[in-house]
Order: structure tokens, then C-alpha cells, then sequence
């Protein structure tokens, strides 16, 4: 473990050594905090499938109140019952960063349910202002979850995200937020959740090659 | 004790070592957030000025440009003065993981205000609680990075606040604004950077008594 006390043997007040040791902690924590959000690809997938669902039978049933309420419904009532088998079968990560990302992400989904739930039920759920902020806040922990993993291509997800955000605003017109919604849905969710499943695979193709 | 030893190479010693680089990490990072209290002060009173510019004249648009402006100003003054007196916060993985969750914060905040003020949609009822959400996710990862209960609360107070601007006349939105500003940020601002200046008084004296 890193030592936190100042070495008195150097004159920074750190040694080579500990200077090392503290790098070589951050950067398996970094590693940690990407395979968890890796194992969680799953959760991507099912949200952009989830979202496009709605979408398609908000189509066909323009003036249906329900529509909503059901997928989001059915998406969080999936995700708890693939927590629960996840949990079952895999060992929790307890590193400092993986802790954090985990904060950002559970976070956001209280952030969104509550936003989102509160929305539909007043009404407001048509206006731009509102379907702009869903996608600046699934960008916001895209971002914060990049920053902290030093993960390049979640960096790049999450301006996916907030350029959509600014395109609905800048845009104006219904047509335009549904074609956009969609391709957030395809690229921010699905694509990037089947991207980071597959990095698990190669790791864990990787690791039991490594133990063969 | 022993079994854990055996168990997974993990000593009662080395155990203990974590805990304490961990307490040490959420300790650092309240500070860190202590010694930033005068942005929340500060961004508090930008706001509260925004509101009683708009309320002096209510037809210009300069109001909010001009004090959002000066508020970046100012902010980056005093980081900039931070940073020369050498008051610069320690770079702990937590202390990193609560700055990447603000410095994300304010680039979406950002990206969401300034096409909306172009694009007049400020004056939608899911702006104004888009904003307060955003702020509250800010809050409510970094209380759970850090653990903090007090910060727990204002993620609480915006969510609060964010689900009331839905359901109360419009009347009262402005009302809701500012007791959030002055509630959330001001005095909060004001807590934190209390906590941390008696956390660095206490520090002196046992410096202090050390000494004798």
C-alpha cells in the first residue's frame, strides 16, 4: 500500500520507491474502475433497447400516457433482477475508484427517476428543455466516469451525448429531438454497451488463456 | 484474523492500513471541498445578483451574460490566487474523483444554459428543474464519494426543490430559486468553509502544543 507519511530519506519528502508503488496503486485502481463499468455494458444495452422500445410504440400510439411509465418501468425492474444475478455470481469490486464511478452512475439514475417520473406526471415531458437535460445528464456521468477511469473513449461518449443535448435546443423541432434520441440511443447506449462487453470478453479471454 | 491471513494474503495490519489511507482520503476530500466553499458562496451570490438584475431590468439580456461573465472572472482570480499562496489541495484519488464530478458539473451546466439562453428556452418550466437536478447529482456523488451526510442533505434540497418548481404556479418558481440559492450554496459555502477553518485551527494548535 502507498505510504502516506513523507519518507525522510528523500529530499521532496517522497522516495523513488514510494513514488512508484503510489503510481503503480492508481493505476490498478483505474484498471479496476474500467473493468467494473465494463461488466455493466449490459446495462447500456438494455436502457438504449429499452428507450428505442418506447420510442417505437410511442409511434404507434401517439396519445398513450402509459407507454412511458411501462418501458421505464420494465427497464428498471430488468436491471434489479440482473443486479441481483450479477451480484450472485461475481465478486464486488471494492477499489477507491471503482467506488466512485459507481457513486456517478447510481447517482444519475436517482437524478433521472426523479426528473423523468416527475416530468410525466405534470406534463412537461414535451418540452425541449427537458428532453435536452435527459441527455446532459446521462453525458454528465459519462464525463465525470471518464475523467476519473483517464478513459479516452467514455470522454468521447459522453460529447456524443451533449452534442445531441445542444443540437435538440439548437434545433427546435420535435422531428429533429426523436431523430436525434435515436441516434443517442444506437451509439451512446447500445453501441457503447456492446463495445465495453466485448473489452470484458477479451480480458476474460485474456485471463483464462493467462491461468491455462 | 489469522483466517484472513491465510484466507486471501490479507493481514490485520494491512487491513488496517487501508482503512486508515482511506479515512484519510474522505477526510482530505471534505477539506478540499471546504477550501472551495467561496466558489458555492460566490456562484450563490451570482445568481441571487442575476435574479435582482432581472427583476431592476427586466427587458435586458445582458444581465445574466455580463454577471455569469464576471462570476468566471472572479473564479478563476481566486483559484489563480489558490494556487500562488500555495493552498492548493493535495491530488488524492478522492479529492480527484470529487474535482472531476464539479469540473464536469460546470462544463454541463454550461453546454445546457448557453444554447437555451440563445434559444429562449430558459422560461420552460424543465429548465429550472433541470439545473436544480444537475446540481444535486453534483452533490449527491460527491457526498457519496466522501461520505458526508451534510452534502447528502443539499443533494436533497435541490431534488427537493427540482420536483417543487413542477408542481407549484409559476409565480412561486422564482421563490423556490432563491431560497435554493441562498440555502444550498450560500450557506452551504459558508458550512463547509467553517468546518475547514476549524479543522485548520485545531491543526495549529496541536502544532502548538506539539511544540511546548
Amino acid at each position: 500500500m502507498a505510504n502516506p507519511e513523507p519518507d525522510s530519506d528523500s529530499k521532496a519528502g517522497t522516495s523513488r520507491d514510494d513514488l512508484v508503488q503510489r503510481l503503480e496503486l492508481m493505476e490498478q485502481l483505474i484498471a479496476e474502475g474500467r473493468q467494473t463499468t465494463m461488466r455493466c455494458g449490459w446495462i447500456f444495452v438494455l436502457w438504449g433497447l429499452v428507450d428505442l422500445a418506447g420510442m417505437g410504440w410511442q409511434t404507434e400510439l401517439p396519445h398513450s400516457q402509459w407507454v412511458w411509465p411501462t418501458c421505464l418501468g420494465t427497464g428498471v425492474i430488468l436491471q434489479v433482477i440482473g443486479l441481483a444475478l450479477w451480484k450472485r455470481s461475481r465478486p464486488r469490486c471494492k477499489g477507491v475508484q471503482s467506488r466512485s464511478v459507481q457513486a456517478v452512475w447510481s447517482m444519475m439514475g436517482l437524478a433521472m427517476v426523479i426528473y423523468v417520473f416527475t416530468a410525466l406526471f405534470t406534463h412537461f415531458a414535451w418540452q425541449y428543455s427537458y428532453l435536452s437535460a435527459l441527455l446532459i445528464i446521462v453525458g454528465l456521468a459519462h464525463a465525470i466516469s471518464a475523467m476519473i477511469l483517464r478513459w479516452p473513449v467514455q470522454g468521447v461518449v459522453a460529447a456524443i451525448w451533449w452534442a445531441g443535448a445542444v443540437a435538440i435546443l439548437v434545433c427546435n423541432s420535435f422531428r429533429a429531438a426523436n431523430l436525434i434520441f435515436l441516434i443517442e440511443m444506437c451509439f451512446g447506449m447500445i453501441a457503447f454497451g456492446l463495445y465495453v462487453m466485448w473489452l470484458e470478453g477479451r480480458n476474460h479471454d485474456g485471463l483464462k488463456g493467462a491461468r491455462a | 484474523m489469522t483466517n484472513l491471513e491465510q484466507g486471501n494474503g490479507t493481514s490485520r495490519d494491512d487491513l488496517l492500513q487501508r482503512l486508515a489511507l482511506m479515512e484519510t482520503m474522505i477526510a482530505e476530500g471534505r477539506r478540499n471541498t471546504g477550501r472551495f466553499g467561496w466558489v458555492f458562496i460566490l456562484w450563490g451570490l451570482v445568481c441571487l445578483s442575476g435574479i435582482g438584475g432581472s427583476y431592476l431590468w427586466p427587458q435586458s439580456y445582458w444581465v445574466w451574460p455580463i454577471l455569469i461573465g464576471s462570476g468566471f472572472l472572479i473564479q478563476f482570480l481566486g483559484i489563480a490566487m489558490h494556487r500562488r499562496s500555495g493552498s492548493w489541495p493535495s491530488d488524492s484519488i478522492k479529492s480527484r474523483s470529487v474535482a472531476a464530478v464539479w469540473r464536469m458539473m460546470g462544463i454541463a451546466i454550461i453546454l445546457y444554459a448557453a444554447p437555451a439562453t440563445v434559444t429562449h428556452t430558459i422560461h420552460q418550466i424543465a429548465y429550472i428543474a433541470a439545473i436544480f437536478m444537475f446540481l444535486g447529482m453534483a452533490h449527491a456523488t460527491s457526498a457519496m464519494i466522501l461520505r458526508w451526510r451534510a452534502q447528502g442533505v443539499v443533494a436533497g434540497l435541490w431534488w427537493a426543490g427540482g420536483v417543487a418548481t413542477y408542481f407549484v404556479p409559476r409565480d412561486y418558481v422564482i421563490a423556490i430559486y432563491v431560497a435554493e440559492m441562498i440555502c444550498c450554496m450560500v450557506l452551504f459555502g459558508v458550512y463547509a468553509m467553517m468546518l475547514e477553518r476549524r479543522r485548520a485551527a485545531g491543526a495549529l494548535q496541536d502544532q502548538v502544543e506539539h511544540h511546548a
